[in-house]
């Protein structure tokens, strides 16, 4: 039986709801997760779920596609572009949820505390665990865990605390274990926490975003002192003051342990300047702004932006007046476009 | 009456002016919302339709540990805004809407590759800003769209639409009755019809669903408008998310 389908008649001219091809930074954040497919062939159109990507049999499926039962066609199942890695096919979606591997940096929530673990969020499909065995227990030397501190695990990370981790391993069902041995690792303070792409932060395979296997922990020097920045694979973003660790001249590891873990734990902010505090929302914003424009988010563009966006108030100031309302996307456009002037 | 059958005869053009076989305007938005994980805006005709996507995550309560056999679950939530029909009602814990629900649910459980995400819970929730026929068909619709911006990994594309048959059951069978397609609300109220979604291309139904009687002999032709329907449709959201994909890669 032959049925042909008209297809609807021209649209009527529309009085709302923008079109397609507006202006979309609405959805304001993605990151990139994996440069590993940088050495690969990528082609330029993407592919919709259920498309046919070949039909030959020497292709291995990756992910993103899947091969129906009784048939050798590789077929997509999410919308992306099609990477070929020697003979194995995959399709990385435009857009998804973080996926942890091992090794990765993340910045994560603590969501509950159970008896001798945390669950944390860390954007990803199933919620992390931290043991109390993978932290560093104060009071100085690296010791095994006891009894007492089982007791006493709401004072090292209680519900609502940030902290930034290592993924340690994954389990059967992709879940995380997060460990924070390690002095560049655990609770976060004095600063300020953005999510990159809504609830989620999922890592999204455009163009820009947050570059895994660059450096993700660095200081930024701004007028009003330094600034760390933390850049979790996961999308999750901290700007915080930079705090001198003062046992750091001293010597031996046993003694920078001992002054350190006073504070490992602490939940006080510091006093923080007002400058300070401005130095680190303009940090955050411009990163936001980075994303939204789809840039790459690593150290040497963070500073080259934040250089540039300085300069740029600087000269508008003394120009007087200095251009409002043109959002964070606004600004990191026009600092982009200076920073291609000059070369 | 809404629908004229004697004038249907003569001119062969609905209440709003379209053929039998001519689908209403489809117009679709795919990451409309920031914050979610995936989401979308769909209108068929005067049917609007807003679905956001959240997860794979973990469940609400503690402990629920998703799906079974090591799969994620899915769950839909509708919500109807007061004004979206023509009069204003409450409508909480609807049998109608709770069927929709679970239609929908048990659609994508087995559509997804729910086995990539143990334990975890997809959900999805569809706001119905206006209603005008076809309503299931226009949920599945934006659903299909939110999950492929979400990164769902999925089988196929799940779109739907519904097919009636342009004569009331009382009529005599000698006379010829057209399938129509693509009802709006009015053809819903007076005339039989079905809501059919298929898998993308393929003829292969995975949702119909029927709630008034018809005479049997003509359930075949309705059933294959709708699955052209369907496939019509297909082309015009796999043009969304190309259009949107093409602007990012």
């Amino acid at each position: 039986m032959a049925i042909s389908i008209l297809p609807p008649s021209l649209p009527a001219p529309r009085r709302h709801a923008p079109s397609d091809t507006s202006d979309h930074d609405m959805s304001d954040g993605e990151i990139s997760g994996n440069e590993e497919f940088s050495h690969s062939t990528t082609t330029e159109s993407i592919v919709t779920p259920g498309e046919t990507i070949t039909s030959d049999t020497q292709w291995m499926r990756g992910h993103g596609t899947y091969i129906p039962a009784n048939s050798s066609t590789i077929i997509s199942t999410v919308a992306g572009t099609l990477h070929k890695t020697n003979k194995l096919l995959s399709v990385q979606a435009l857009r998804a949820r973080y996926q942890p591997e091992i090794g990765d940096l993340v910045i994560g929530r603590i969501v509950s505390v159970q008896t001798k673990k945390w669950s944390v969020d860390i954007a990803a499909p199933m919620l992390a665990s931290l043991p109390l065995s993978a932290i560093n227990l104060p009071g100085g030397i690296l010791r095994r865990r006891t009894a007492v501190d089982e007791l006493n695990i709401r004072t090292f990370f209680s519900e609502g605390d940030l902290l930034v981790a290592e993924v340690q391993s994954l389990h059967q069902d992709n879940t995380a274990s997060l460990h924070t041995r390690s002095l560049k690792y655990g609770k976060l303070r004095n600063g300020l926490f953005t999510s990159l792409t809504g609830a989620g932060g999922g890592i999204l395979s455009r163009r820009g975003g947050v570059v895994r296997s660059r450096r993700q922990v660095f200081t930024l020097n701004t007028a009003a002192g330094e600034i760390d920045v933390v850049l979790g694979v996961n999308g999750y973003i901290w700007v915080s003051k930079h705090v001198e660790t003062k046992g750091e001249k001293d010597a031996g590891i046993t003694k920078l342990e001992e002054t350190v873990s006073e504070t490992l734990y602490s939940s006080q902010n510091e006093d923080l300047e007002p400058g300070v505090l401005k130095e680190i929302t303009r940090v955050s914003t411009l990163i936001k702004g980075m994303v939204a424009c789809g840039t790459r988010v690593d150290e040497d563009m963070i500073v080259r932006v934040y250089e540039g966006a300085i300069e740029m108030q600087a000269e508008e100031e003394s120009l007087g007046g200095v251009e409002k309302g043109i959002g964070a996307k606004g600004i990191v456009e026009a600092v982009l476009a200076r920073l291609a002037l000059d070369g | 009456m809404p629908l004229d059958t004697s004038s249907y005869s003569l001119a062969l053009l609905r209440l709003d002016g379209r053929r039998w076989n001519e689908l209403r305007r489809i117009h679709a938005q795919i990451s409309t919302q920031a914050a979610a994980d995936g989401s979308s805006y769909l209108e068929m005709g005067n049917t609007k339709v807003l679905c956001t996507v959240t997860g794979p995550a973990e469940g609400r309560q503690t402990g629920q540990r998703g799906g079974k056999d090591n799969e994620a679950k899915v769950e839909v939530e509708i919500g109807f805004a007061g004004f979206s029909g023509v009069e204003r009602r409450k409508r909480r814990n609807d049998k109608r809407t709770s069927e929709m629900q679970h239609t929908l649910s048990t659609a994508y459980s087995t559509l997804l590759l729910t086995h990539l995400y143990p334990h975890s819970t997809i959900t999805i929730r569809l706001h119905i800003l206006s209603q005008d026929g076809s309503l299931l068909a226009s949920c599945i619709n934006a659903s299909t769209l939110a999950l492929i911006d979400a990164g769902v990994p999925m089988t196929d594309y799940l779109v739907a639409c519904t097919a009636a048959s342009s004569s009331t059951s009382s009529e005599s069978e000698s006379e010829i009755s057209d399938p129509l397609l693509d009802l709006n609300g009015l053809e819903e109220q007076e005339l039989p019809f079905l809501t059919v979604a298929t898998l993308g291309k393929s003829e292969r139904v995975s949702v119909l669903l029927m709630e008034s009687r018809v005479r049997m002999e003509r359930v075949e032709g309705m059933l294959a408008v709708g699955i052209e329907g369907c496939k019509r449709i297909r082309e015009i959201l796999d043009g969304v998310v190309k259009g949107y994909g093409k602007r990012y890669a």
